[in-house]
């Protein structure tokens, strides 16, 4: 068991996402940063599809019954236990040692995963929570989570993984699927232009302030979405969608974020800005790619 | 049937355009091809109106050839047999707040208006927005209305709704642009339902009034 001894601003479980129920309007959940998320449980030796813990704000402590593996990660994070221990770095838990989640000024998500993840019952396929539909819960204080079996591999305590540039605003964006829809002065201001991150961003999407950008007359029919989508509303304001996004969606897509860059969108503060570079698809796999074969050489 | 139209969206799916209309055999081809692509176990689908995204992991099955894999897949949908879809019904108290102004714009009596919602039987083209929200249609021409202006940031779950030529009913509590002409105390989404969205994609919904 793991027992959570501060739960912070919010924490909730999350897996990879509950990607079976999108048909009835379930939204996939999941970490808001995948990649810092895939990170962590590579550096405690779980498997891609275990659950781990996803904080935002505050200071979320811990400890475990039994001696387990344990790494923060994301923007600007830090675990402090006996020793104070970087982000991206695996950690050696003892067992009944009370662990500190440290995040910084420029925290926004941060990912805590432990040794045999997060044992939880799934809910339609899923351990993740989608807190507006009464799935799973934000975690409290007091609160005792069951873990799931691990060998101990002491050796992994000290391992690191790269830490992304999250301080980069650039942002690498697909053109479309609605391109269509915008004319070719709407594409060149989206794609040479600098946004504000506003603060009504969340899981469901970060909203952006900066030139307004117009589609063209006339409404589209509403259809599926993914993460990254860069959806324009009637006001002219992109919405960058994140985990919790709906289903579908009715407003049209001008491009879309890059799966290696979704986390970079994410973890920016409100206030902060960022641009879109524009990328063709063979480099976006190819960055895929190479994030994931990090993640594979410390796993 | 024209050849689908088949876009990027991202470099994890395609967004796979069969027409531009709301209609029950778009929307029915779409929910097939969705069949189809999941069969297949490269990821899964979301079939909307007339449209399909597709997902898929690029790293294990290249775009190119699921662009390939998903136009083989439509082809093969061109003597689909209507589903059935099974009866739902929704017993509805008409007594929503924007039940008298859509009666008035759409010159009926609040009578009028409600028999011409509930006289009907509507198809739900597909789930979206929230989790078991179903798009049913289409509505009679006399009531299409348009959304709100402004959205409410609160719609209470059970809500009964119209907007344009559709209509739905709120399965949580949400903000909302859609009028609202009824309430329903049927749970729309339940998890402790084998099936927790009360209407599934294909279903007939018909509204009773109580």
């Amino acid at each position: 068991m793991m027992q959570v001894v501060a739960a912070g601003l919010r924490a909730t479980v999350q897996d990879r996402g509950r990607f079976g129920h999108l048909r009835e309007g379930v939204p996939p959940s999941g970490p808001a940063d995948p990649h810092a998320f895939a990170a962590a449980q590579a550096l405690v030796g779980n498997d891609a599809g275990a659950a781990a813990i996803e904080i935002v704000g505050g200071a979320f402590a811990f400890r475990c019954d039994d001696a387990r593996i344990v790494a923060v990660t994301g923007r600007d994070v830090a675990i402090r236990g006996r020793d104070r221990v970087p982000g991206w770095t695996a950690a050696f838990a003892r067992p009944g040692e009370t662990f500190t989640v440290v995040s910084g000024e420029r925290s926004r998500f941060a990912y805590l995963a432990l040794s045999g993840g997060i044992a939880t019952e799934p809910i339609l396929g899923s351990r993740s929570a989608f807190l507006p539909a009464g799935i799973g819960r934000p975690l409290g204080a007091g609160e005792a989570l069951p873990l799931g079996p691990a060998r101990l591999d002491v050796e992994r305590a000290g391992r690191s993984a790269p830490v992304p540039d999250y301080d980069t605003g650039q942002i690498r964006a697909i053109t479309g699927p609605h391109a269509q829809r915008f004319t070719d002065e709407a594409e060149f201001l989206f794609f040479s232009s600098e946004f504000r991150v506003e603060p009504a961003s969340d899981r469901m999407g970060t909203r952006l302030s900066g030139p307004r950008i117009a589609a063209r007359e006339g409404e589209i029919l509403t259809s599926g979405v993914v993460a990254g989508a860069v959806q324009i509303p009637w006001g002219g304001s992109p919405i960058v969608l994140g985990a919790e996004h709906q289903a579908t969606g009715g407003y049209p897509v001008i491009a879309t974020v890059i799966s290696a860059d979704l986390g970079l969108v994410a973890q920016r503060l409100p206030g902060e800005r960022l641009r879109f570079a524009r990328v063709d698809r063979g480099l976006a796999i190819a960055a895929l790619r190479d994030a994931r074969a990090g993640l594979g050489s410390i796993a | 049937m024209s050849e689908p139209r088949v876009s990027p969206f991202g470099d994890g799916a395609l967004l796979v355009e069969l027409g531009e209309a709301i209609d029950e055999t778009l929307a029915a081809r779409a929910r097939a091809l969705a069949d189809a692509w999941d069969a297949q176990g490269e990821g899964c689908a979301v079939p909307a109106y007339a449209s399909v995204v597709v997902r898929f992991d690029p790293l294990r099955l290249a775009p190119a050839a699921a662009e390939t894999s998903v136009l083989r897949m439509a082809k093969t949908l061109e003597h689909l047999a209507r589903e059935p879809g099974r009866e739902i019904e929704i017993p509805t108290h008409y007594d929503g707040p924007d039940l008298v102004e859509t009666a008035e714009r759409s010159k009926l009596s609040i009578e009028e208006l409600i028999a011409t919602h509930s006289g009907r039987e509507y198809r739900a083209f597909f789930l979206g927005f929230l989790p078991g929200f179903a798009y049913c249609g289409v509505l009679d021409p006399r009531i299409v209305a348009p959304r709100l202006l402004r959205p409410r940031e609160r719609v209470p779950a059970g809500s009964v709704a119209i907007a344009d030529g559709q209509t739905s009913v709120y399965p949580f509590n949400s903000p909302g642009g859609w009028r609202l002409i009824g309430r329903s105390d049927v749970r729309i989404f339940d998890l402790t339902r084998d099936s927790p969205a009360l209407i599934r994609p294909g279903d007939r919904v018909r509204f009773v009034a109580r």
